[in-house]
């Protein structure tokens, strides 16, 4: 869909999944790093658990779809280059310090100058500029200044945040929506048009509903363990089954099926059937109107019934009769999810070390313009002499300059 | 606001079938930058969210809940009982119209309600349609319907999260309903300027699950390329150290620490003022932090314990140290930070008067955008939806209300 497009690629871990996003939509996608490499290939977890070159993890999993080059923009030569290859670009994403890129000349301003049509794409935590504009920030403090981790843990111990990093793949996939609307504002009025993403507010979206309760109720919501808050009322969605745990969202007619089959089971007695409007039970609750049997008692009785039963045995019997009983996954009981596998979701990626791995597939699937990993992540400066050489028509002397790595 | 010549998205024609949140959530991008979206809803089965609070000052009722006014703004607002054989062909000259054709059902109800996308593509050949549901259009779980919570935990993000004493504990929101989003209004983005370019539409099967996966492949490849499970860890990072949410003075307040690098450390060991930290080597190397991280932590706390946690971001940043609050939703309207992106603009809701809606994540320079308008009440553009852009007569609509077709 993006194929007449074409991608300059500045970030690092903080924006890589921006522009893999308009690489999987077609955009030609090409990874300008320094001599290095981008500092996510320094980042694991790593390939065999080795810390070394080509083995980061990290950096394989957002950098499919786009080629390498390397560019030491500290060398005039460097610099050079990179504004020719902003001339052929139409988006430039960075993810460097509000005012970096700026400062070393490279900024929107610059960027605009070699092409009046570029979008410029700037990924930061908190924003281009304001009074936090230069704080320094990791995924963690950005998950607290963003607000989901004071809803996130038990009342009794520390507000958590997700345990793996996820603020700048927030970020990110906010800033590939950023650079497309910015792309139909340039159509729009033929300028260069700069999109400043801030992670924080990327973040603050996850509340969902909370963000803004303060303001509209009064009052904030507050971490209750694995419950979600509805209202007044606040329901356990995870319960302990015989192999682990799962998800169930107890309400409506879900919720109807469910006290049938403790019935069944022999949990409860078989008044509980009309006791309750059960498809209506929920509303009740929330409308803190008189029911036959508390909340607390209704979701002890669905613990009940699940304790003695497997995460697959529930799945399989919630499918088969429409109620939803979520295993909760880890790694292992992921890859092994059979609709996926049905569905043809994996893909086997070419490692760097020659092993092959399951990856995550593409992100949708699309009739017209289907979606595809045309390009595995790339080597540090894979394409440097393609791109210097055949896109910009560098010299190998030239190109040996740009990218700081000697004869190539 | 821009003129309106000037909105990124003016002219884009979106038909949204869609409900609660991922189908509603991606249309509103598109809504907020100037795409005319009709938001279409029945009586016989209102948006679940109207039962989902924050209900504004605490009182329930369907038009009070925040949760789908801040995600509905500036769309329109049809109703249409797709039951009744009259709305289902209101509903085809309403795809006729648009360009793009949401919705976000079970797989198989649009097929059943006689608008699927071969009858889509046959009343406007160049339709995209958006089919969006927890696990995709097909695979032996396509059934499985439910909410973000249940894809949440298929995909793994429930067993990340949390203390790996303690059943886990899961994100607090359905958790791919806000990855998702995002990714699919770029991919309905993407279409439409396909679309402008070749006049070409198409089918989109969009699976919340698959979406949401790859917010989790670094660790999905630590398992298929390694064998290594990750689960849930607290606050604690497996490649730095010390992280953690430390408690501060007064009630239940936290500050989050992050420390990623020597320097870094250096900088916390000057914060906290404690020598001892910066000559006992245990403490000199990441690996060593890793390994005494609770001792560590113990020194932290120790100094957080009777300072505010604004007091301890100050102190830490001024070292170069991340820190940051652990903010709630009282605290983000105090930020100076969100002040100054004017993250909460006040809209004029029709039945709650003004209220702070979210605005706009990212700013485009030199474009004064956000949300246009407040959401649509239940009907509330259905004459000009059907004579304007639809081209309805008079009579048509009365037939039409008569069927009950608009209720």
């Amino acid at each position: 869909m993006l194929s007449p497009y074409t991608v300059l690629d500045l970030t690092d871990e903080k924006g890589e999944l921006a522009s893999m996003v308009l690489g999987d939509l077609g955009a030609d996608v090409i990874k300008v790093e320094p001599p290095g490499g981008s500092p996510s290939r320094a980042m694991g977890p790593y390939l065999e658990h080795a810390p070394e070159a080509e083995r980061s993890l990290q950096y394989f999993a957002f950098n499919r779809n786009k080629r390498s080059v390397t560019l030491d923009l500290e060398t005039e030569t460097g610099r050079t280059a990179l504004f020719s290859l902003v001339e052929k670009a139409d988006f430039i994403i960075e993810s460097a310090q509000a005012g970096a890129m700026a400062g070393k000349g490279l900024g929107f301003e610059a960027m605009r100058q070699a092409n009046p049509r570029i979008v410029y794409v700037a990924i930061t935590p908190f924003g281009q500029d304001g009074p936090h504009a230069n704080f320094p920030a990791s995924d963690l403090t950005v998950a607290a200044m963003g607000g989901p981790m004071s809803l996130q843990g038990v009342p009794d111990r520390a507000p958590v945040r997700l345990s793996l990093p996820q603020a700048w793949l927030h970020a990110s996939v906010e800033a590939s929506v950023g650079a497309l609307t910015a792309h139909a504002l340039m159509l729009r009025t033929n300028q260069a048009q700069f999109v400043d993403v801030s992670a924080q507010t990327a973040m603050i979206w996850t509340m969902m509903q909370g963000m803004s309760a303060h303001s509209v109720q009064g009052r904030d919501f507050n971490r209750s363990g694995n419950t979600i808050q509805l209202g007044t009322v606040n329901l356990r969605l995870v319960h302990e089954c015989a192999d682990g745990y799962v998800v169930i969202f107890p309400i409506g007619g879900a919720l109807f099926k469910l006290v049938e089959w403790c019935v069944q089971d022999g949990i409860i007695p078989e008044d509980w059937l009309t006791a309750e409007d059960w498809p209506m039970y929920h509303f009740k609750v929330l409308q803190q109107q008189p029911v036959a049997h508390t909340i607390d008692e209704v979701l002890e009785t669905v613990s009940a019934y699940v304790r003695d039963k497997t995460k697959n045995q529930l799945l399989e019997h919630g499918l088969a009769e429409g109620v939803s009983m979520a295993p909760v996954s880890n790694m292992e009981d992921l890859t092994r999810f059979r609709h996926l596998e049905e569905r043809g979701y994996w893909l086997t990626a070419p490692l760097p070390n020659g092993s092959e791995a399951q990856v995550p597939g593409i992100f949708a699937n699309l009739t017209g313009t289907p979606l595809s990993v045309r390009r595995w992540p790339p080597k540090l400066g894979e394409h440097t002499d393609e791109v210097l050489g055949d896109l910009l028509g560098l010299s190998s002397s030239q190109i040996a300059d740009a990218s700081g790595h000697g004869p190539g | 606001m821009a003129s309106s010549d000037k909105l990124p998205l003016d002219g884009v024609k979106i038909a949204d079938f869609s409900w609660v949140w991922v189908g509603p959530t991606s249309t509103k991008y598109l809504a907020d930058h100037g795409a005319t979206v009709v938001r279409v809803e029945s009586l016989s089965r209102p948006d679940i969210l109207y039962s989902l609070g924050p209900f504004k000052d605490r009182e329930a009722g369907p038009t009070r809940t925040h949760a789908f006014s801040d995600f509905n703004t500036s769309k329109l607002g049809l109703t249409l009982n797709l039951k009744t054989p009259e709305a289902t062909e209101i509903a085809k000259r309403l795809i006729s119209w648009a360009d793009v054709y949401v919705e976000s059902f079970t797989p198989g109800t649009m097929a059943g309600l006689g608008i699927d996308y071969e009858v889509a593509r046959k009343v406007n050949p160049s339709i995209i349609m958006v089919s969006t549901c927890l696990m995709g259009q097909s695979g032996p779980a396509s059934a499985f319907a439910g909410y973000g919570f249940h894809a949440g935990a298929v995909a793994g993000f429930y067993d990340i999260t949390g203390w790996p004493d303690l059943a886990p504990d899961g994100p607090w929101v359905a958790y791919t309903d806000v990855v998702t989003p995002r990714i699919l209004s770029a991919i309905i983005m993407a279409a439409v300027d396909h679309k402008r370019r070749t006049g070409q539409g198409q089918y989109i099967d969009a699976s919340q699950l698959e979406m949401g996966l790859q917010f989790l492949a670094p660790q999905i490849l630590d398992y298929t390329a390694n064998d290594h499970l990750t689960t849930r860890n607290g606050n604690r990072s497996n490649f730095a150290a010390p992280q953690g949410a430390y408690s501060c003075a007064g009630d239940d307040q936290w500050c989050a620490i992050a420390v990623e690098s020597d320097e870094e450390w250096a900088g916390l060991v000057k914060v906290l003022g404690n020598p001892g930290l910066a000559t006992d080597g245990r403490f000199a190397t990441n690996s060593g932090r890793l390994q005494n991280h609770d001792e560590i932590d113990a020194q932290i706390s120790q100094w957080t314990a009777a300072k505010t946690p604004q007091e301890v971001m100050r102190l830490c940043q001024a070292e170069g140290v991340p820190a940051g609050v652990v903010q709630r939703s009282s605290d983000l309207f105090e930020d100076p930070q969100l002040a100054h992106r004017r993250m909460f603009p006040q809209l004029d809701d029709p039945q709650v008067g003004p209220v702070p809606h979210t605005g706009h994540l990212f700013d485009i320079r030199g474009y004064d955008h956000g949300p246009r308008s407040p959401s649509p009440l239940i009907g509330q553009h259905n004459e000009q939806i059907l004579k304007e852009f639809l081209g309805m007569t008079d009579d048509e609509i009365t037939e039409a209300v008569i069927a009950g077709a608009l209720e």
